[in-house]
């Protein structure tokens, strides 16, 4: 049993650095990847390095972009880099706290429903469809009215809205793994079903629920762009991509470029997320072209 | 055929009940009186008043006693009245939804008919700059919310040239021309939404397609690429496009919300954020029911157009196959 243990890990190792690598040879992926950590990056560096994101310079207000100000400033004269900046922190948060709540629970809804199949299977993947039946923005729209939208509620609202999709692809994914050699190796050799499932099975998802984790950052800061927008997610004075977008569409004839450039990179982190998750994907699938 | 329609239109029933429960459950689980809203909280309001209300708008009942009357009053048309401005909801729905329904069909009509072309050219043209611009195309609109195009749609149309309306909505039956140019920037808002991730998926399925058998013997037999594109990829590349058509008619649903918003457009949308706001449940309850009931029935009529093209999806097993394209579909399409 060891024996067949050490082999299927030491096989895992080898198949995980191979996605690596392709990833890194897809041109396309392997930009939104770097652009993806210039994101991080600003947002973690940028409220340290540039001029304080609330800091008011009513005179310089509406200011082109200049040496002081690289994106200009907004309606108050707040830097507006430094703001897109501070707003990345909220935003990007969101996104990831999101994510991790819905591939926990999802992973696990749907891992319980591949593994258990029958009765249980029908009834966790009915639920999941009549979750995914209803808009995603309007049931986030229903739950922020009801809890505020601060940026826990927010991650916890999308995360659970994320959860039924991740379950289904969860599923399909363990679905897969089951009908492998490995699995009825172990299962000859008497390792329980749960040890299969959770030691063995789940591992060997990582790559494909690492995708799917890329689409849910991107489907999250949609969503959070959206609700921030109808004036029902993060709250202003706070900055969050979504909150700057809706800002600056109140000062849209006033200022072209200011609505312009948060919209820019919500967009570029979107297209980021979905272009590194779709990459994953078809290297998984073995189609090689971008 | 009429066995698979049977469980299809089952399956939808079943989907729209359990739908109407969760709507139902997740409502009265959320905090917040609808009751004190409508009073306004700043008031003080003595807590028998209050009960009194609760108890003529029946929120004093037992949870399955309120349910079996909202689903009883459905069947006969009774969608009980709004909380917040006792007006019957079923009227209110009625004049938000003659909006909502032109500017879906106009953004759905439209969307379709861009992602055919967009699909094709590069599939036909030699020269890959058309795969590169309609490639960016669809990375680009699939990762805008959709109201990022309504903002730059009013930048450019109706703040620099001066072509349309920022917003606002004209019926179609009093004044067709002022309608439609109204009807144009949120429609086509909606419009690019909707095709960019379908062009994706029908470019990916031609793909696909290309690789095929019968595509080497059209092409072999000297067919040009109009005619091998035209009659044998196009036609085989639909029909997975198609079940990936109707889970993006939920985003269209989604995105009809917030786009209505930006342009000002009194639909279904903002009555449910205005209902939000006001916790009013009993309007919330029917319209959101109703537009999770529209999008199963557009996927009911899709899984039977899908059936009637194919007759192999008729078999159950297959129709887990159909499901992972819409899963694949939902992932990146899902977000609004």
């Amino acid at each position: 049993m060891t024996v067949l243990q050490m082999s299927e890990e030491a096989a895992t190792a080898r198949s995980r650095t191979g996605v690596w690598r392709k990833v890194v040879r897809r041109p396309a992926t392997a930009v939104a990847l770097a652009v993806l950590v210039v994101l991080v990056l600003l947002a973690i560096l940028g409220p340290v390095v540039f001029t304080a994101p609330d800091l008011i310079d009513v005179p310089a207000r509406y200011a082109p972009a200049s040496w002081a100000h690289p994106l200009g400033t907004d309606e108050l004269g707040r830097d507006l880099l430094s703001r897109i900046a501070a707003g990345g922190r909220v935003s990007l948060l969101i996104g990831v706290a999101s994510t991790a709540l819905a591939m926990i629970i999802g992973t696990v809804w749907g891992a319980v429903a591949a593994a258990r199949g029958g009765w249980l299977d029908e009834v966790l993947m009915r639920i999941g469809d009549a979750f995914m039946a209803i808009p995603m923005i309007l049931f986030a729209l229903i739950f922020v009215a009801a809890f505020g939208g601060d940026t826990f509620t927010l991650a916890l609202v999308i995360g659970l809205l994320m959860a039924p999709l991740t379950a289904r692809i969860a599923r399909a994914v363990v679905l897969g793994e089951t009908s492998g050699e490995y699995v009825r190796g172990l299962r000859a050799v008497g390792a329980s079903e749960t040890r299969i499932l959770f030691r063995e099975i789940l591992p060997n998802t990582a790559p494909a629920l690492m995708a799917q984790a890329s689409l849910n950052m991107a489907t999250a800061l949609m969503v959070e762009a959206s609700l921030s927008f109808l004036g029902l997610g993060v709250q202003p004075p706070t900055a969050s991509w979504g909150t700057l977008l809706q800002q600056g569409y109140t000062k849209l004839f006033e200022s072209i470029s200011y609505p312009l450039v948060p919209a820019l990179v919500v967009v570029i982190a979107i297209a980021a997320f979905n272009t590194v998750g779709n990459g994953l994907q078809r290297i998984l699938i073995g189609d090689d072209r971008d | 055929m009429i066995a698979y329609i049977a469980r299809r239109l089952g399956l939808s029933i079943l989907m729209i009940a359990l739908v109407s429960v969760l709507v139902f459950v997740v409502l009265r689980l959320l905090p917040g009186d609808p009751t004190i809203t409508r009073v306004g909280a700043a008031q003080a309001i003595d807590a028998k008043t209050l009960a009194a209300m609760r108890h003529s708008l029946g929120l004093d009942d037992p949870i399955l006693v309120q349910y079996g009357r909202w689903i009883a009053g459905l069947f006969h048309g009774d969608l009980g009245q709004s909380y917040f401005s006792e007006y019957p909801v079923g009227e209110l729905i009625g004049q938000r939804i003659g909006a909502t329904v032109l500017l879906a069909v106009a953004g759905l009509v439209l969307g379709v008919l861009l992602t055919v072309p967009l699909a094709v050219l590069p599939a036909i043209s030699r020269r890959k700059i058309w795969g590169r611009l309609v490639g960016g195309y669809s990375t680009v609109g699939m990762a805008a919310p959709p109201f990022v195009f309504g903002i730059i749609l009013i930048a450019v149309f109706s703040v620099g040239l001066g072509w349309t309306p920022t917003g606002g909505y004209q019926s179609l039956w009093s004044d067709p021309g002022a309608s439609l140019r109204l009807l144009a920037l949120p429609a086509v808002t909606l419009a690019i939404t909707l095709s960019a991730p379908l062009v994706h998926y029908l470019r990916v399925s031609m793909r696909e397609v290309e690789s095929a058998a019968y595509v080497r013997t059209a092409t072999g037999k000297g067919l040009g690429r109009p005619g091998v594109v035209g009659g044998h990829v196009l036609p085989n590349a639909l029909l997975p496009t198609l079940t990936a058509f109707g889970v993006m008619i939920g985003s269209v649903l989604g995105g009809v919300v917030v786009v209505e918003y930006v342009f000002r457009w009194p639909g279904l949308g903002s009555l449910i954020v205005d209902a939000v706001l006001q916790r009013d449940y009993a309007v919330l309850q029917s319209a959101v029911l109703l537009v999770a009931a529209a999008f199963v029935l557009a996927n009911l009529l899709i899984d039977i157009l899908a059936g009637l093209l194919d007759p192999r999806l008729r078999v159950g097993g297959a129709r887990t196959r159909a499901r992972g394209t819409t899963a694949a579909a939902l992932a990146t399409g899902g977000a609004r």
